[in-house]
């Protein structure tokens, strides 16, 4: 079959595939460059799932022994990284205690960072607590409900929490931020049947929102947060926050997402696929492969 | 009945735990605590044993001249970057080498790959919407409607698209994993059964 298309045409539609990756990673950086744009907005606007987390994290209702159980996976955490620390940011300008346990490899080095960055921050040391590591996933996870407070930790508030069981019981309150190894499921499985009057929070990343979804629907989660737009407009309402806005140690985040490189990327995703499906319509010319 | 060690010291442990949920009373909560801590233990060595595995492997990769050498090399590399600081560090996981291992290696570096897929995704789609179009058709329609109300927009258009994502993701998408939820722990509660009353095939 002969292609009658100019050369330019036939050339440009064999390189332009491989040029795709340049295009895309050359169109985030401009849209990094060029900042923010009006009439674009990350947050969703009037998120019910971004008022209900903020809410749920208010001070009068959040203040206490909040147990951080921190599992997000390497790969998304990036997703997540903004809401995680606002809901930190919450908890800490609210006067809670932050206690944090991990059960995944994973978690625990991503922990280990977040409690460098909020011991480095005012969190006032005896409010900050490292659970550390329990090995044996949901076993684990089971153990803790008995015995979550490790013989090395010290302070009043080890104390105070060993005083009241030492057990996930002793908590007011769990913040899961969780991965596809440990979330919410196996809290709400594990966890609330023994221990039934234990708030639970949960952010997830995207990925996991059809898995999570269910049990905040259920009431088994108070709250959840699991869309990239929710997760933006809950950052957006904690910025707004006067108790927590100014903090020094509730910067929520370094480098806050912005709308456009993201647009960007995503309308040239949009391209692609249109023209995948495109491509199935088009007669093939001599310079297409044919998969088949 | 044919019935073998396992399937009998499962039945038993299912059943313990069972009645530990049921039923409050030390001895047995001490008993249950016991077998946690055995899991616990099996999942550790579990773990040490599937990474001496995978360095034993990589080791015999680099002097396998068929082998990917440049590969094992980067693996046995890479396990040794997070695991010498560790363990020579007395703050073992928690000490700085670590931290910046994870901050400025591990993590951006996962990030990095998660959002290749999109870029790898995409040829995938030619190719599969070429050999089964009609399937692989709606699944980029899925994707592109997806897309579409997820756009980062303000406004009216913004709201209107984040409502008509939330309905989608509360009913329909919603309504097909609860069904999978139930679907999944109806399933495992009909095999738990069957194993711990050596119902079927499957107590050997």
């Amino acid at each position: 079959m002969t292609d009658r298309r100019s050369p330019a045409i036939r050339a440009l539609r064999r390189i332009g595939p491989r040029l795709a990756p340049l295009t895309l990673i050359a169109v985030i950086v401009i849209g990094v460059v060029v900042g923010s744009v009006g009439g674009l907005r990350l947050g969703a606007p009037r998120s019910a799932a971004a008022w209900a987390f903020q809410a749920a994290l208010d001070g009068a209702v959040a203040r206490g022994r909040v147990l951080v159980a921190f599992d997000p996976d390497i790969g998304t955490y990036a997703e997540i990284r903004p809401a995680v620390r606002a809901a930190l940011a919450q908890l800490a300008a609210h006067g809670a205690s932050l206690s944090f346990i991990s059960f995944s490899p994973e978690g625990r080095a991503l922990a280990v960072a977040e409690l460098d960055r909020l011991g480095r921050g005012s969190v006032q040391a005896s409010h900050l607590l490292d659970l550390g590591f329990r090995a044996g996933a949901e076993a684990g996870l089971i153990g803790a409900v008995r015995s979550a407070i490790p013989d090395a930790a010290s302070g009043a508030l080890a104390d105070g929490l060993r005083a009241d069981g030492g057990g996930v019981a002793a908590f007011d309150m769990t913040l899961v931020v969780g991965g596809t190894e440990i979330g919410p499921r196996s809290w709400v499985e594990q966890v609330a049947p023994r221990v039934p009057q234990l708030r639970a929070l949960a952010i997830v990343p995207t990925v996991l929102e059809p898995l999570a979804a269910p049990y905040a629907r259920s009431g088994q989660l108070a709250a959840l947060l699991a869309t990239t737009r929710d997760a933006a407009a809950y950052v957006d309402l904690v910025r707004g926050d006067p108790t927590v806005a100014g903090r020094p140690a509730t910067t929520i985040s370094d480098l806050p997402p912005a709308a456009l490189p993201i647009l960007l990327g995503m309308l040239l995703t949009l391209g692609a696929l249109a023209d995948a499906i495109a491509a199935r319509f088009r007669r093939p010319t001599d310079g297409e492969e044919i998969a088949a | 009945m044919r019935r073998s060690f396992p399937a009998a010291l499962l039945l038993i442990v299912g059943l313990l735990l069972l009645l530990d949920l049921l039923v409050a009373n030390p001895s047995l909560d001490a008993l249950t605590g016991g077998i946690g801590q055995v899991v616990v233990v099996l999942f550790a060595a579990a773990a040490l044993l599937g990474a001496g595995a995978l360095a034993a492997r990589h080791a015999r990769g680099t002097l396998d001249p068929d082998g990917d050498r440049v590969g094992s090399t980067l693996v046995l590399v890479g396990m040794a970057v997070v695991l010498i600081p560790g363990l020579l560090a007395p703050e073992g996981a928690s000490s700085a080498p670590v931290r910046w291992v994870v901050g400025a290696l591990l993590v951006p570096i996962g990030a990095s790959l998660l959002a290749l897929t999109a870029v790898f995704v995409i040829p995938a789609a030619r190719r599969g919407i070429r050999l089964r179009g009609h399937d692989n058709g709606v699944l980029l329609l899925a994707a592109m409607v997806t897309i579409v109300l997820l756009l980062p927009l303000g406004g009216a258009i913004g709201e209107a698209l984040a409502s008509a994502a939330g309905w989608l993701l509360q009913v329909p998408v919603g309504g097909v994993f609860a069904g999978l939820l139930l679907g999944l722990a109806l399933a495992t509660a009909v095999a738990a059964a069957r194993v711990l009353f050596g119902l079927g095939g499957a107590d050997d």
